[in-house]
């Protein structure tokens, strides 16, 4: 194992009791110190996929070695290196925020000592301090969110896994989790995360593997993927006087453009020239030099680029579903019933 | 031993959630009290009936209160720990890089302690009300012990149901289950004024001879006849139980 792969998994297949084929055979690196995430709708396989790497779930075959141990040899020695904050925010709503994280910090070796010092420096971190005395019952939906999130921090483990981390939260909420991650990842935590959200896969990852009915369709940056549905467009608009004159600068400018090597195709529509191009933020500022060089007057332009949708489509032929995940409808109608919401 | 701060660990939480919902407490002791309350003077008179073995009636429903109330707190550990599984906490519990049976060890460390405070205080509520042990100041401690035991080997019992069901409805429901073992016995009447089906439940029922050990301590002394059926059952009980819990929890952690 080279020492930068944090997580290796190799035809990795989980067939549940009963048939299900959950994942089918996939394979794939996260490098430490990465922020890898895994992109897919509801049922691609991707909490199956998660909690196999650590160990809460058997594999039915293939290999995952994860901080150079292999899940099913040694899961408790996987355990003790990584950090999970699952998609079922599994909280002790009886239990006070500060009493929940010192017993995690207790649990994952660290001394009563330590793990008080931990929990007030992580409460701190995530604006939590406030109400670390209240029961976390009463907290409201993003709150639960980072406590658990710095619960799975309370041991500083090298490999944080994140199940889902924002979904059902406020965007508010959803940027301030953003943030600590990034910052996080900043500080050198590897992080592999699953999302069905493409602005979070975009904004966080600096690598994501597509994730559709239990396999992995596309793999890399999302640059790198973006890339491959095709350039980005450029649309520019070209002042002129009467209709004559624009179209003589409309025609020079598109036979200009025809000229230029990283341009893929041109075409005017609406009295604005669209200008195909692999790289729009290079492509821009290069465009504007040539049309300055030649006095042609250019009043807009803008950039457009294929989205993680676009990919998303491209690779399953769908889209992804757009809606929250609601989690276990069943069984959220039944907790008030059971009085189990606030316990 | 690793094993053993985990399980201390795990303790203190179930300790500190139970201490945060007093009422668990308070409506296990007040349906004691209201048993010797209801039941004890305005029954008093069976105590005349020809073969009534105590002359205190309070004193011979005191070995009935006691078991009840450990009984139930078998169906009440194992909604506390349904709560874990359903909040998810469970999973955390067990994404922890501990000994997972620290997890078991600890609900089984609670269960016993519920049913300790539950007992010492209908044990006090018995000698407030008179009831004086035959058995002594040795057969209060018994007592106490015993019925300990027999709390957390019920909450084995419970413990299965929530492992095995992961339903709130069964789960909660499981008193169906528990009150047959707490009222076919010998809780009101002693087996010889008994007849029919009713005597034969009793003694198919293995809750009933302990609770007759338990009765023997109080209203008679160390009648060794009646204790030792009782205490043979309470380890075979105990100890079956606990291997079955075990075994279910190890399959259930898988």
């Amino acid at each position: 194992m080279s020492n930068h792969e944090i997580v290796q998994v190799k035809n990795l297949v989980k067939v549940y009791p009963g048939g299900t084929r959950a994942v089918s055979g996939i394979d794939f690196t996260v490098i430490q110190g990465e922020f890898f995430g895994f992109l897919g709708p509801n049922g691609a396989g991707k909490t199956t996929t998660i909690k196999i790497l650590s160990a809460l779930l058997k594999k039915t075959s293939g290999e995952a070695v994860v901080a150079g141990y292999h899940v099913d040899r040694d899961p408790r020695e996987v355990r003790r290196r990584i950090g999970f904050a699952m998609q079922e925010v599994g909280l002790d709503d009886l239990a006070t925020g500060w009493d929940f994280l010192v017993l995690q910090g207790l649990l994952y070796g660290l001394s009563r000592r330590e793990a008080r010092r931990r929990a007030a420096e992580l409460l701190d971190l995530v604006e939590l301090a406030p109400v670390a005395k209240r029961k976390i019952g009463t907290y409201s939906g993003g709150m639960r969110r980072r406590i658990d999130l710095v619960a799975a921090l309370m041991h500083s483990p090298a490999l944080l896994f994140l199940d889902e981390p924002t979904t059902g939260l406020d965007p508010q909420s959803r940027l301030a989790i953003w943030e600590h991650l990034e910052q996080l990842n900043e500080q050198g935590v590897t992080i592999f995360l699953t999302t069905q959200m493409m602005e979070e896969a975009d904004r966080l990852c600096q690598r994501i593997a597509i994730i559709d009915q239990s396999r992995i369709v596309a793999e890399g940056s999302p640059q790198e993927l973006k890339a491959k549905v095709g350039g980005d467009m450029i649309r520019i608009t070209i002042a002129s006087t009467d209709e004559r004159a624009g179209k003589a600068l409309m025609d020079k400018a598109e036979a200009l453009v025809k000229e230029l090597s990283y341009v893929s195709g041109v075409s005017s529509r609406d009295g604005n020239l669209i200008i195909g191009v692999k790289d729009g933020s290079s492509g821009a500022p290069d465009l504007m030099r040539v049309f300055h060089d030649n006095k042609i007057p250019v009043t807009h332009l803008s950039v457009a680029s294929p989205s993680l949708d676009d990919v998303f489509l491209k690779y399953t032929g769908r889209k992804i579903r757009s809606e929250e995940a609601s989690g276990d409808e069943a069984g959220q109608m039944l907790r008030p019933w059971l009085g189990l919401k606030r316990r | 031993m690793a094993i053993l701060r985990e399980s201390y660990y795990i303790y203190l939480r179930n300790l500190k959630i139970w201490l945060a919902q007093p009422m668990n407490l308070v409506s296990a002791v007040l349906s004691s009290a209201f048993v010797f309350l209801f039941f004890g003077a305005p029954l008093g008179g069976v105590t005349q009936l020809p073969g009534f073995p105590a002359e205190d009636y309070q004193a011979y429903l005191t070995a009935m209160v006691i078991v009840m109330s450990v009984v139930f707190n078998g169906a009440d550990v194992a909604m506390a720990v349904l709560t874990d599984i359903l909040s998810g906490y469970f999973e955390k519990l067990l994404l922890a890089p501990i000994n997972r049976f620290s997890i078991l060890f600890g609900s089984l460390l609670m269960a016993g302690t519920r049913a300790l405070v539950q007992v010492v205080i209908i044990v006090t509520l018995a000698i407030l009300l008179g009831v004086s042990f035959k058995g002594g100041a040795l057969g209060v401690l018994a007592v106490i012990a015993s019925a300990t035991t027999l709390g957390i080997a019920l909450a084995c019992l419970g413990l299965v149901i929530a492992l095995k069901t992961k339903s709130a409805q069964v789960t909660q429901n499981s008193w169906l289950l528990f009150m047959p073992l707490a009222f076919l016995t010998t809780a009101f009447m002693p087996k010889e004024l008994l007849t029919g089906w009713f005597k034969i439940a009793v003694t198919a029922n293995p809750v009933d001879y302990i609770m007759a050990g338990i009765r023997a301590i109080i209203i008679q002394g160390w009648e060794w006849d009646v204790i030792l059926p009782g205490l043979w059952m309470l380890v075979a009980a105990t100890v079956s139980l606990i291997t079955m819990a075990t075994w279910f929890y190890r399959r259930a952690t898988a």
